[in-house]
């Protein structure tokens, strides 16, 4: 549906919000895993919906999916993919590793002192 | 896993949602239920083997209130990641039913007035009511914008939002058309006082009608009137109760200080009203049942039950509400002496009742306790009232 009424609502419930771990961001990261845990469910939903179509009109059935082999092509294309994905979502862990491999760069506020400072004098 | 999964009865002024939109619901409802079935249980454990022990170590005792429960309980990493979890849901219900509402609001403002028309009820706005404080302070029970706020002419949003947000958040434990409180009401009513025939009802605090509709369809017979302060509220009800064939007048008043003449109703109801007002607030709305009922008329208020009785480890658990969904009257109105209140109203007539009424939908799959996050799941709802 590609509607838009153009009305934005509040997303923000008036109120202060409680957090409950001792830092407030394993709460805020929390709910951010439980959305993606949600928009993944979605996808699997219309996943499901896909097959069960497809097998009402005659195309293919879940059990045409249980049984497909895969070919050369696609495992090494399919691995392919599950590197990018990883080296993506870890992304912030090789950054950190990559900080200590290399010649150790200046504290950032170093830097700011040095770009917001090189007329002096 | 439920022993069925009952979804909501559709209707015409509900909202229509679009494959992904529903997925996203249908989510939102079995992560409750996830949180209900497996983690809540855990609490417990925590308590028991963990936390109790840290109280009783500091203090070479057994904790003996809310406070003291709390004191160890909010530290308990099970509890964190539950209560963390529990707040996300509730945060994840208003946005998945805020979607479609937000994408298709023109539709359903016009579809509302349509079926406006098309009732033997009515609806009568007062654009000069003063939303009262309690609603306004904070959003109740997190709903961005509260039951009042309006966006566009004539707007339905709050309504339209909160009807499908009800059945996500019992979980469909309130029948599919989340009617349950109404239902076991008025089963109960004909069961207990069969000869009680009420030709003119009103429903207080009626929000979208799902516990009024049951008094009409439960006595044909009857006038039935309900009042809510929050216009959007009130005209998805109309257009809601037209597109189930049930005729009901809704009006637009605050249930503290009512336009109905004195002595003009045989029965006055609400449903999860009280704990949504003040201290101030529900004694005005006590005495205004007094006054509008006719002697002999029935004042039933359905409720969660009061915490007297209740161990202070559950006792805090169920009050989660009161802090953690902006629930800013729930403990307080938990903890009141309810005899005392009807007689301050002027109840003087008929000594109180106090009962814990079966539930009218699939009693034998409820849990029969209430707790946080479960609500609706008791299988009995707590039935305050009093007879003039």
């Amino acid at each position: 549906m590609s509607e838009d009424s153009g009305v934005k609502l509040r997303r923000k419930a008036k109120g202060k919000r409680p957090f409950y771990f001792s830092d407030p961001d394993v709460d805020r990261l929390l709910s951010m895993v439980m959305a993606l845990a949600g928009e993944l469910s979605v996808t699997r939903d219309r996943l499901d919906t896909l097959e069960r179509v497809a097998a009402k009109k005659g195309l293919f059935s879940a059990g045409d999916i249980e049984s497909y082999e895969l070919d050369q092509d696609a495992l090494e294309a399919r691995a392919q993919r599950h590197e990018t994905l990883f080296r993506e979502v870890t992304r912030v862990i090789a950054s950190a590793l990559e900080d200590l491999e290399e010649a150790p760069s200046e504290e950032y506020n170093e830097v700011v002192d040095l770009v917001e400072n090189d007329d002096v004098g | 896993m439920p022993a069925s999964f009952v979804e909501q009865q559709l209707h015409q002024a509900l909202p229509k949602t679009d494959h992904d939109e529903l997925a996203r619901q249908h989510f939102v409802r079995s992560f409750k239920e996830y949180l209900v079935s497996s983690i809540h249980p855990g609490l417990k454990t925590a308590y028991e083997k963990r936390a109790k022990k840290a109280f009783i170590a500091d203090h070479q005792r057994e904790p003996e209130n809310i406070a003291e429960v709390g004191e160890v309980m909010r530290k308990d990493p099970h509890y964190q990641a539950w209560s963390s979890l529990l707040r996300t849901s509730q945060e994840m219900m208003w946005s998945s039913t805020q979607i479609p509402v937000e994408r298709s609001l023109g539709g359903l403002v016009e579809s509302a007035q349509d079926l406006g028309e098309s009732t033997g009820g009515s609806l009568r706005l007062d654009p000069s009511l003063v939303i009262p404080p309690y609603h306004t302070a904070v959003d109740i029970h997190c709903q961005p914008g509260g039951y009042h706020t309006e966006y566009v002419e004539d707007d339905v949003a709050q309504g339209a939002i909160y009807d499908r947000a009800v059945y996500l958040y019992a979980m469909g434990q309130m029948g599919a058309d989340n009617a349950d409180m109404g239902d076991s009401t008025v089963a109960w009513l004909k069961q207990a006082h069969p000869d009680f025939k009420p030709s003119k009802i009103l429903d207080l605090g009626c929000a979208v009608g799902h516990s009024t509709l049951p008094y009409a369809s439960g006595f044909p017979e009857a006038e039935v009137h309900a009042v809510d302060v929050a216009a959007p509220m009130l005209r998805y009800a109309h257009a809601r109760a037209a597109a189930k064939g049930l005729d009901v007048h809704f009006s637009q008043q605050n249930a503290e200080v009512m336009n109905f003449a004195d002595n003009s109703f045989d029965l006055v109801v609400s449903h999860i009203l009280l704990h949504e007002t003040s201290s101030k607030a529900i004694k005005n709305i006590i005495s205004e049942c007094h006054r509008v009922l006719k002697p002999g008329g029935w004042m039933l208020h359905v409720e969660t039950p009061p915490y007297e009785g209740m161990s202070p480890f559950d006792t805090f658990l169920f009050d989660w509400d009161s802090e953690n969904n902006n629930e800013p009257f729930w403990r307080k109105s938990h903890l009141l002496d309810l005899n005392e209140l009807a007689k301050q109203g002027g109840f003087s007539e008929h000594a109180p009742i106090q009962i814990m009424v079966p539930s009218a939908f699939q009693e034998a799959q409820r849990t029969m306790t209430f707790q946080g996050g479960d609500f609706g799941g008791g299988g009995v709802w707590f039935v305050y009232g009093c007879q003039k």
